[in-house]
């Protein structure tokens, strides 16, 4: 519960002095001698919140310690006493907790709180406690989430490091939705907890009530409020009768550890703080040090099912099959759903491809040098052949055709050597392929280049052809390409 | 505290007048909507417009059935109590299936009849044999794609949805008579293998009526999210319906702030479970972008329907999801059944986005152009007012068909769990 404000200070000496020789006595039940003592003090103790004050209070006061002497043999045994934090009451239903809470706080008590082994419905009213503000934190930690998953992906993959994968954009925002969702979840469940304990002060292993035997049922049957000793109208004698009277079945008072080394956390929970922190540290550390050293040791394979398939790339030997290939040709019986040879009405050939010219670049046996009837050379298609040249050609020919793209380039960094085809160089000889051949290599590869028929469609085929083909020009113009009239421009 | 409490004295739980009242003004008025939204509308392609208007409004209604049963499963199923006091209008709700089966009869009678301007897949089936022989895709579905068959699977989810809202509304009310707790734990056992039923005839009625528009696309969440979409009806008019029961004097002691907001706070899940479902759908076909599978999107994003596709986004999740986060706007009633008329619209505007894209279809130069297919600019939305008016006259028809069983109480006087019910508090 929330602490009161230290609005009382002014008589806690005395209050102290006497409180702490009434309440041992008190305590072991034996009497009420002492209530004329107790209430002449004030019925107040004010106990600072800071550990050590508490600590000088007790050092200070000998007389308390030599209180507790005298009454060792008293039923709470030989525990040293501090001074009287509180009591306990233990009600028997969570129905007797939340009608209790409510006389206490009908009483007019605020420093309290109520203790149970599961939620008790009700029990916030009645304790007359706020609405928390948890919910808020929690929205804003969870849009603190979505801002920065959101954030995170675009500096990674749209800033920082941009790499173009077949012409995606490097920023896409439904591509970066999941992402963002999770961390929304993750930045709102850490606020929900870590929140939680803060707003509750927790966690406190070193609460007095924890000193109590009684205690331990709270986790598993016991129902249990508890008074403390700086509440205004805490008075030991009256709130117990209070608590009695509100049905409470046993009554005890806490008093604090007069250890002030009892309210630190546990040497072995830091232990497992800091373990748990260091392991969580390894597998950064790992990459660090991945990244900043080099090895001659092959990869961590953690899914090795995913690093190497059961399959058959194409054109490779596959002996499972009759014919050793892994490729399969066309199955039997299958029929396009529109064929230029059915007298039913069809506009396309996309499906049998008997026009050879344009899905080849096969005309009666040659390779054609001009261009399918289908194909009208436009500055649009040139453009869309420019594009697509950059996505699917540059990683190996280069922006520039010339065989010097970052794949190879790599290659003769790393001492290799693995040039690609200059596609504009004249004595390479891809300036004098027929169209139709260029078309074919696109299409089906050629020595290491592997064909490209499954990815690019026809059309976009040709458009690269004629970009090539522009290309090859830009690069081997000479000034009676340049228009008579601006050759001027030219140095 | 889950105090127990009783029925005010003073409470008001019988229906009365208000069923009758309701089923005498509903019912024609929203005939005649719909009449009047044939008569004046197109009538080209065999009023196809109309038809898938029609469908889905009946869609919206059938939807909103469909949630209501389901807060009767899942009530039972989870032994809840809190809603105790309005599942017996969601009850009432789930009982006009057999009517809503009636009025199904509005699509499915002129296919049967011949009127092949629905469904494409109907169309197709018309088609001269050599014509159906050069899409195998299509040829492949026939056997359940059939008018007939199709027919029959209708009838079999309406007699299913319509026992399964029969029984437990028997038992229910039984249980007024008797206050035989038994009763509610036959219903518990029940509910279990009923939830299952459920889900299955809801994913098999959302295949047909719905998916199987554009018959070569498919999706294997698309029935979750129309029930998704269905749970967000359902909550926002058993809301609305509730309310306006207790403006007539009804139900004013039982039925309390903590109901709405349950009522609330379930509305607001499923917002988000609809929006789940919708871009875990749009999420992989956008990534795959599969010729078959991205019409769906392409069709929708890059058309006339582009500006619809950003008002589902909107309309359908982020408003309502954002506004009914607060606690207050689910307890300030005024605002909550604003939110609530909000969602309700906006469910039809997601059926509607739905539905009718796959309108668009028919011969063109000389070849069967199924939906979701051709020219982007030959996509346009159609005659919006004539479906709005359809959906006006099918809502109105609705609330006259709920009104036709309204009757006796309007909450079970005698179920073991009203007390817990009555008492409730969020907390």
């Amino acid at each position: 519960m929330a602490s009161n404000e230290d609005d009382k200070t002014t008589e806690a000496d005395e209050a102290l002095k006497g409180e702490a020789k009434a309440a041992p006595a008190d305590a072991s039940d034996a009497d009420h001698d002492e209530d004329a003592e107790v209430e002449t003090s004030g019925g107040s103790a004010d106990h600072d919140d800071a550990g050590d004050d508490a600590g000088d209070d007790e050092g200070g006061d000998e007389s308390a310690d030599d209180d507790h002497g005298g009454h060792d043999d008293d039923d709470h045994g030989a525990s040293a006493q501090g001074e009287l934090y509180g009591v306990l009451a233990e009600f028997d239903t969570p129905g007797g907790l939340v009608k209790a809470a409510r006389k206490v706080k009908d009483a007019g008590y605020t420093e309290f709180d109520c203790y149970s082994p599961f939620p008790v419905h009700g029990i916030d009213d009645a304790m007359g406690i706020k609405r928390t503000v948890l919910p808020i934190v929690v929205f804003c930690g969870g849009f603190a989430g979505t801002v920065g998953g959101a954030f995170l992906q675009w500096w990674m993959n749209a800033y920082n490091w941009p790499w173009n994968v077949s012409g995606k954009p490097a920023w896409s925002i439904p591509a970066n939705v999941p992402i963002a969702f999770e961390t929304t979840i993750l930045a709102a469940v850490l606020t929900t907890f870590f929140g939680m304990w803060i707003f509750n002060k927790l966690p406190q292993v070193w609460h007095p009530l924890f000193r109590l035997d009684r205690f331990t049922k709270v986790t598993d049957d016991g129902f249990m409020l508890g008074i403390e000793a700086r509440d205004r109208r805490f008075d030991l004698d009256r709130t117990t009768e209070l608590l009695k009277k509100a049905g409470a079945t046993e009554v005890e008072p806490a008093f604090l550890d007069p250890d002030p080394a009892a309210k630190v956390m546990p040497r072995w929970l830091w232990g497992v703080i800091i373990a748990t922190t260091v392991m969580a540290l390894i597998p950064f550390a790992l990459i660090f040090k991945a990244r900043a050293s080099k090895s001659s040791q092959p990869h961590w394979h953690i899914f090795g099912d995913m690093d190497f398939q059961p399959r058959a790339k194409s054109d490779s030997a596959f002996d499972e099959f009759p014919d050793g290939r892994a490729n399969r040709g066309e199955i039997a019986g299958t029929v396009a759903t529109c064929s230029s040879g059915s007298s039913l009405p069809c506009d396309d050939d996309r499906y049998v491809k008997s026009d050879t010219a344009f899905y080849q670049g096969i005309e009666a046996g040659q390779w054609i040098t001009g261009l399918p009837r289908q194909i009208d050379v436009s500055e649009a298609l040139v453009a869309r052949g420019k594009q697509r040249f950059e996505i699917y050609c540059t990683p190996c020919h280069g922006y520039d055709g010339q065989g010097a793209g970052i794949v190879s380039e790599r290659v003769k960094k790393l001492g290799g050597a693995w040039p690609a085809r200059n596609l504009v160089d004249a004595k390479a000889g891809v300036v004098t392929m027929p169209n139709g051949q260029l078309f074919n290599t696109i299409s089906n590869g050629f020595n290491t280049m592997q064909g490209y028929a499954s990815q690019i469609p026809v059309d976009d085929r040709w458009a690269i052809v004629m970009y090539v083909r522009a290309l090859e020009r830009s690069q081997n113009a000479t000034l009676d390409d340049v228009p008579a009239d601006r050759r001027g421009e030219l140095r | 505290m889950s105090a127990t409490h009783t029925l005010h004295p003073d409470e008001k739980v019988k229906a009365g007048k208000i069923g009758g009242q309701m089923a005498k003004i509903g019912i024609p008025l929203g005939l005649v909507l719909i009449v009047v939204a044939y008569l004046l509308g197109p009538k080209d392609n065999g009023a196809r417009i109309f038809q898938y208007g029609y469908l889905t409004a009946w869609l919206f209604v059938w939807s909103i059935a469909v949630g209501c049963l389901f807060f009767v499963l899942i009530h039972h199923l989870s032994r809840a109590r809190w809603s105790t006091v309005v599942r017996r209008i969601a009850e009432n709700v789930a009982l006009t299936f057999p009517l809503l089966g009636l009025l199904g009869l509005g699509f499915i009678l002129p296919m049967l009849a011949g009127n092949h301007n629905l469904f494409y897949w109907d169309y197709f089936k018309a088609q001269p044999h050599e014509w159906q022989h050069l899409d195998h895709h299509m040829v492949g579905k026939g056997g359940w794609l059939d008018p007939n068959v199709f027919a029959i699977r209708y009838v079999i989810y309406m007699l299913i949805y319509s026992g399964l809202a029969w029984w437990f509304a028997k038992q229910s009310r039984a249980q007024d008579e008797s206050g035989d707790a038994k009763l509610s734990e036959r219903m518990r056992i029940a509910a279990g293998p009923g939830t299952l039923v459920f889900a299955l005839t809801t994913v098999f009625a959302g295949f047909d009526l719905g998916m199987s528009l554009s018959p070569k696309w498919y999706s294997t969440i698309y029935s979750v999210n129309i029930y998704g979409g269905a749970m967000i009806g359902a909550y926002a008019f058993l809301a609305i319906l509730t309310r306006s029961i207790q403006k007539t004097g009804r139900l004013t002691h039982s039925v309390t702030t903590e109901h709405y907001h349950d009522l609330g706070k379930l509305l607001f899940g499923f917002i988000f479970f609809w929006a789940y479902t919708a871009f875990s759908q749009f999420m992989l076909i956008w990534y795959a972008n599969i010729p078959e599978e991205i019409v769906f999107y392409k069709y929708r994003m890059f058309t006339d329907w582009t500006n619809w596709s950003i008002a589902v986004l909107l309309g359908q999740w982020l408003i309502p999801y954002v506004l009914l986060m607060s606690r207050w706007t689910k307890r300030v009633l005024p605002v909550f059944m604003i939110l609530a008329v909000w969602c309700l619209v906006f469910h039809w505007v997601d059926l509607y986005w739905n539905v009718m894209p796959n309108a668009t279809w028919g011969v063109t130069h000389g070849r069967v152009t199924g939906p979701l297919s051709g020219p982007l600019e030959t996509h346009h939305v159609q005659a919006v007012w004539q479906s709005i008016v359809i959906w006006l006259g099918m809502t109105a028809v609705f609330v006259g068909f709920v009104g036709t069983r309204m009757k006796g109480n309007l909450v079970p006087v005698k179920d073991p769990m009203l007390g817990p019910s009555l008492g409730f508090e969020n907390y």
